[in-house]
């Protein structure tokens, strides 16, 4: 690191002649400093329950930028301290005495976090990382970042998604979260379920009919999978009104970089229960759930034929959607892993499990030193890449069929 | 003791004169005695000379606030300060303070504009490199204001090995 910048200053005493000059570095400065958050209605904390790991979090909420952050609680203890009449210096000092040690990155990567949500007087906002210092490089090397660049960005926007959302809400959406609404959808899929399983011998007279037309089963089920994940996100959103918080934003983009996908940005239920998370993860695969029954009864209702093939089809589809939704151990932050992170209070447990990869075989050889929170990681990459591994597996026929089509 | 033309002979102020020029331009030059603490100009006065450094230390600072200054730069024997006098009526940009004992040569404005007049050769030599050294004080300007903004950054916490975090949830 770059030694401290200093300034020297010149003071001259009141009522005296002469002069005295002082020369203060940077350091010095910043462990004077006494970081002052905004004033309290300008934010709200709220602490989530302790996860299995043991750790505590706190969501804090930049209640005029609708910007959030997740704070440690020892990143919570050293907010507290942000009132302008502490200085660092005096923070490090009781944060040693309570904590038994002091790590000086925490304050700065806390403070810098803080300055980014825009919680803390004097703030400013520097983005250095687009650089044109990076503009360098090899052509193709440049293109490929380009392109990444280019594909990372393919996303759109709802505007004023909440506002959307409120509206529909107050206009009959709040039916959708009735408890008779709710009782009703179950029956509906027990009842599906049931008839589904009954149905399961006469499986390849439907599988007779989809063969026959393959292009127009699929684009049906296509079009209509991508429909019913649109309703999926609007289910989300609306069960996030439906508890009285925001809904950030409603779009497309890359889940992971990776997946296409429509998403809800649904952050302020974090300001709410953990039951309430977990009511909102469920609203959507809901849909998928609902709508699958309601295409197997009908299909049920239809005489043999292509439509009941189809019907079929589109109930398994969703069903199909609902599941993988659903399951967590898949590396994607789905309604699943949202449900397992809420269930754990463990919000970054993908995140800390992928950051401990690298050093995960050096971890393993001392396995005594292996932390709870680091063997929930650990678990959780494990399940994960089993339950990849098993897909690929049962799904070999259909993926080596698609590499022969292509 | 040193004569005042050979000590202007090693200024580089004052390199491309000769002895004759030399003996010229010392003949208008005034010494003066500073006493360490003293004030040799105050920020904001009149300007109307340009001053040699012969013996001691002059320390250059910018009002910040209060009684606070920042101090810019130093200047120790052989170097030259207050330049911007010879040029421009404009008030002093900023205050001298003897920091030692020091004697000071001092060329008035009026004397500059005398060599200007009666030895242009000369006077374009001196100019020459007048404007050598304000290029370099000019990038050395620069690089204080670099330091001055570093200084912010680290002082209030800026850390750019930190990117930025972002908490959300995108429900999909």
């Amino acid at each position: 690191m770059a030694d401290p910048a200093k300034l020297e200053l010149l003071t001259r005493p009141a009522g005296e002649a002469g002069f005295q000059i002082f020369e203060i570095d940077s350091h010095h400065a910043y462990w004077a400093y006494k970081p002052r958050r905004l004033p309290q209605t300008e934010w709200e904390i709220t602490a989530q329950p302790t996860g299995a790991d043991g750790a505590r979090h706190f969501v804090l909420k930049n209640l005029r930028q609708d910007s959030y952050l997740l704070l440690s609680s020892k990143e919570y203890y050293l907010w507290e301290y942000f009132d302008g009449r502490h200085s660092l210096e005096e923070i490090a000092r009781d944060f040693h005495l309570a904590f038994g040690a002091f790590d000086y990155a925490l304050i700065r990567g806390l403070l810098t976090k803080l300055h980014n949500c825009g919680v803390i007087e004097g703030q400013y906002l520097i983005d250095l990382r687009s650089s044109p210092a990076g503009a360098s490089g090899r052509r193709w090397s440049r293109f490929f970042a380009w392109g990444l660049k280019k594909w990372r960005g393919l996303s759109f926007r709802l505007p004023q998604a909440d506002r959307f959302c409120s509206i529909l809400y107050e206009r009959g959406g709040f039916l959708l979260f009735h408890p008779l609404t709710f009782w009703a959808s179950v029956a509906i899929t027990v009842f599906a379920f049931t008839l589904a399983l009954r149905s399961g011998p006469t499986a390849a007279n439907f599988a007779y009919f989809i063969k026959e037309r393959p292009v127009l089963m699929a684009s049906v089920m296509l079009a209509t999978v991508l429909l019913v994940s649109l309703l999926h996100v609007l289910f989300h959103a609306l069960a996030c009104k439906a508890y009285d918080r925001r809904v950030r934003e409603i779009g497309f983009f890359l889940l992971q970089g990776i997946v296409p996908t429509f998403y809800a940005d649904v952050t302020d239920i974090f300001m709410s229960s953990r039951r309430v998370r977990v009511t909102v993860d469920l609203a959507g695969p809901m849909v998928e759930v609902v709508l699958g029954s309601v295409a197997i009864l009908s299909a049920h209702a239809t005489s043999p034929g292509i439509e009941q093939a189809l019907l079929l089809g589109i109930g398994i589809s969703l069903w199909e959607s609902a599941l993988i939704n659903l399951y967590p151990f898949n590396f994607l932050e789905m309604d699943g892993y949202n449900i397992l992170s809420d269930l754990l209070a463990m919000p970054m447990l993908r995140q800390q499990a992928l950051a401990l990869v690298p050093s995960l075989p050096q971890r393993l050889r001392s396995v005594k030193t292996i932390e709870r929170a680091e063997w929930l990681q650990i678990g959780y990459l494990a399940l994960c890449l089993i339950s990849v591994v098993i897909y690929l597996v049962v799904h070999v026929d259909a993926i080596s069929s698609l590499i022969r089509l292509a | 003791m040193q004569t005042v033309p050979d000590f202007l002979k090693n200024l580089s102020l004052f390199q491309d004169l000769d002895l004759p020029a030399l003996s010229t331009l010392a003949a208008l030059l005034v010494s003066t005695k500073i006493s360490a603490r003293a004030v040799i100009f105050r920020e904001s006065s009149d300007s109307d000379a340009l001053y040699i450094v012969q013996t001691g230390q002059i320390v250059i600072s910018k009002h910040v606030q209060g009684e606070v200054d920042i101090v810019l730069t130093r200047f120790r024997s052989g170097d030259f300060f207050g330049e911007m006098g010879l040029f421009d009526a404009a008030p002093r940009s900023a205050t001298a303070h003897a920091e030692t004992d020091s004697i000071l040569l001092r060329l008035d404005r009026k004397a500059f504009q005398q060599i200007l007049a009666d030895y242009p050769e000369m006077a374009a030599r001196i100019c020459y490199r007048l404007v050598t050294v304000f290029i370099e004080r000019l990038r050395s300007t620069n690089e204080q204001a670099r330091e001055a903004i570093r200084w912010g950054l680290e002082a209030t916490g800026y850390s750019p090995t930190n990117d930025h975090v972002s908490f959300g949830r995108k429900s999909t």
